[in-house]
């Protein structure tokens, strides 16, 4: 324990975007409507296998390698959502709000670093998640190793007795294709709940 | 069954069926949340003639709305047959229609129109002006508007008290006055009793030390780096809202990790302490939390600002919101809406490790022996004497129970009172300008 406190990585040294390069990202999610062509059936395959791995690798908490799938120029945004009258002029999604996460790949490191610390009393004993990814549609984009891709997805997870929580959403993905894979770029998550029904999201997406 | 029997709030024990017991949480929307001051909005989120916010007040639904002429606060809920009015969070418009037969109302809550209407002009007996949304008595301070259904509560001024001279620490800290971030309210339920989040706003940075460790260790280090000792720090307490806080003016905001945040406030340093004098400048961002009797709380240094709505005596909801000087850089603004979210949010490092410890407090009362058993509200350590000469009740050290103390008698009190004459409020100081 004290090796690992005494050794605390610098995360002011990790991968980080500007303001302005968050917004960028966050334009792109916003855009992304299904427009380009739809890929071939093996791409699809290799984008859904992506998908299995990666929803196993965070069931099975295996949190480094996960973090090993994340490009240095990550956008992470999960926005609020509010209850708003259809006539309402505002954009539903700005990324200029208050958000649920809006992260970069050094956030996420922190993040990772907490569970890791060992300190977290409300994840000992572990949650148990269950993710499911379902609907999976992917098409080409300007860049032929990027790759538009709309899937939904449950998240499940339980604790101690009976603390339950599933959380159901959509996610738009920026995927890149690397050597022997993919890697996340940009990732929004849509969860249904105005209010989320739940008291925490101690969980990735 | 007399509530101050039920909390001893000079040794310090309080028994936990005040947590649990379905007939005391009715008794607490009589007795304390319709007759309280609550907040309701800030001024930003309703700016403009026909903006509008819904929200709760207790267990009742209300909207909060700018007329011609101010903010109306109402019920949200019509007095034809009761149907819900309005279904949106915030919004624009004129008038606010019922879903049901189509009852219109103004943004003073009042009955204008309806299908049909020659129907009702015909009805013998019936006037428009008995049938509109019940309003609320609306005052405002330093942005905050509050609100309550209570004729006889005194005026927000005097029910504020002595508190509202802290409170310029956070909400007059720098001129031009201050905003919500943009977005509506980050909201969550959590299935605990409200006075849980609200007493360890009033006054638990003990459980920091503990419960917080994981959360700080990436961003700080073990134990932080950020000091929580008795010396240089303190309660305070005034009419049962709390706050505990040390001299550090940036303590709290150091959690957040990052640079250019702590960069800004220390160069805003001189500024404020010239503004506010150095006692309550370094209360701005300091370690530190805070209740506002009775479920609205908030962190300095994060600048979240919540209200800890109940919904039934197992649950909770709470509605978040992230508050900052107007003056503020667009691009600081930004920084705190991370910094606020990544901490202090159902996302955030620290928020995420406080839910699980609220929800079991709550739910171990299920046990008919457990809940017989008294809680220890008692930790009075040396330190914490009478500091005179300062507004409100004042303690040395934020490290105790003196505040959550003072909360609960407040709580009881007005438990107990059948009227604003048996539970007066102690005479406001007159705020004194510079304490050092
Ligand atoms: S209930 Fe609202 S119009 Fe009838
Ligand atoms: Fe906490």
């Amino acid at each position: 324990m004290t090796a690992t406190a005494e050794r605390k990585p610098d995360y002011a040294t990790y991968p980080r975007l500007t303001m302005a390069q968050a917004r960028a990202a966050a334009a792109q999610l916003l855009a992304m409507r299904g427009d380009g062509a739809a890929v071939d059936d093996p791409t699809l395959l290799a984008i859904e296998r992506f998908y299995r791995l990666e929803a196993r690798l965070l069931d099975e908490e295996r949190h480094d390698e996960w973090y090993g799938l994340l490009a240095d120029d990550l956008f992470y945004w999960m926005p609020l959502r509010e209850n708003r009258f259809r006539r309402d002029p505002r954009p539903p999604l700005d990324p200029a709000a208050m958000a649920l996460f809006d992260e970069c790949k050094a956030d996420i490191a922190v993040r990772l670093g907490r569970l890791a610390s060992n300190l977290v009393w409300s994840e000992d004993p572990p949650t148990r998640h269950v993710y499911v990814v379902s609907n999976v549609e992917a098409f080409s984009t300007e860049l032929p190793t990027e790759f538009e891709v709309h899937s939904s997805f449950v998240q499940h997870r339980n604790r101690s007795e009976h603390d339950e929580a599933t959380l159901m959403g959509r996610r738009r993905d920026l995927l890149r294709r690397v050597e022997g894979g993919f890697q996340l770029a940009r990732r929004l998550i849509l969860l249904p709940q105005s209010v989320l029904l739940t008291k925490n999201l101690s969980a990735f997406f | 069954m007399r509530m101050r029997d039920l909390v001893d709030t000079d040794f310090g024990t309080v028994d936990r069926r005040i947590f649990w017991d379905r007939a005391i949480y009715d008794r607490e929307l009589e007795r304390v949340f319709a007759r309280s001051w609550l907040f309701v909005a800030h001024e930003c989120q309703v700016e403009t003639p026909g903006a509008f916010v819904t929200t709760y007040m207790g267990e009742d639904s209300v909207i909060v709305a700018r007329g011609d002429d101010g903010i109306n606060v109402f019920l949200n809920s019509c007095p034809h047959r009761g149907n819900r009015v309005c279904f949106a969070d915030s919004g624009e418009g004129r008038q606010f229609t019922c879903n049901y037969h189509g009852w219109a109302f103004g943004l003073d809550g009042a009955l204008r129109k309806m299908p049909k209407m020659g129907l009702y002009k015909s009805t013998p007996g019936f006037r428009m002006e008995d049938w509109g949304l019940k309003r609320a008595r609306v005052a405002s301070y330093q942005g905050l508007v509050f609100a309550t259904f209570c004729d006889e509560a005194p005026p927000l001024a005097d029910w504020l008290g002595n508190f509202r001279w802290y409170l310029d620490a956070v909400l007059d800290a720098e001129e031009g006055g201050t905003e919500f971030l943009p977005g509506g309210a980050t909201r969550s339920v959590m299935r605990c009793n409200w006075k849980f989040p609200a007493d360890n706003f009033v006054g638990d940075i003990y459980h920091a030390l503990w419960t917080h460790l994981g959360g700080a260790d990436p961003a700080l280090g073990r134990h932080g780096g950020v000091k929580v000792e008795n010396e240089g720090s303190y309660q305070v307490s005034a009419n049962g809202h709390g706050w505990e806080f040390n001299n550090s003016f940036l303590g709290n905001a150091a959690t957040m990790g990052d640079r250019e945040i702590l960069r800004y406030m220390r160069s805003r340093q001189d500024a404020i302490t010239a503004r506010l004098g150095k006692f309550r400048a370094d209360m701005w961002g300091s370690v530190a939390s805070a209740t506002i009797f009775p479920n609205f709380s908030f962190l300095p240094g994060y600048f979240t600002f919540r209200s800890f709505q109940p919904k039934g005596p197992h649950q909770t909801e709470i509605h978040a919101w992230t508050l900052v000087p107007r003056n503020m850089p667009s691009d600081i603004k930004d920084r705190f809406r991370r910094g606020s979210m990544r901490t202090f949010s159902p996302s955030g490092l620290l928020e995420m490790d406080d839910g699980e410890n609220w929800e079991h407090s709550t739910s171990a009362n299920a046990g008919w022996v457990t809940r017989h058993q008294r809680l220890c509200y008692a930790m009075a350590p040396i330190a914490e004497a009478d500091l005179v000469g300062l507004p409100g009740t004042v303690t040395a050290g934020q490290l105790s129970d003196a505040n959550q103390r003072l909360f609960y008698k407040r709580w009881a009190e007005m438990m107990d009172a059948q009227s604003w004459a048996d539970m007066p409020l102690p005479p406001a100081m007159v705020a004194q300008g510079t304490a050092t």
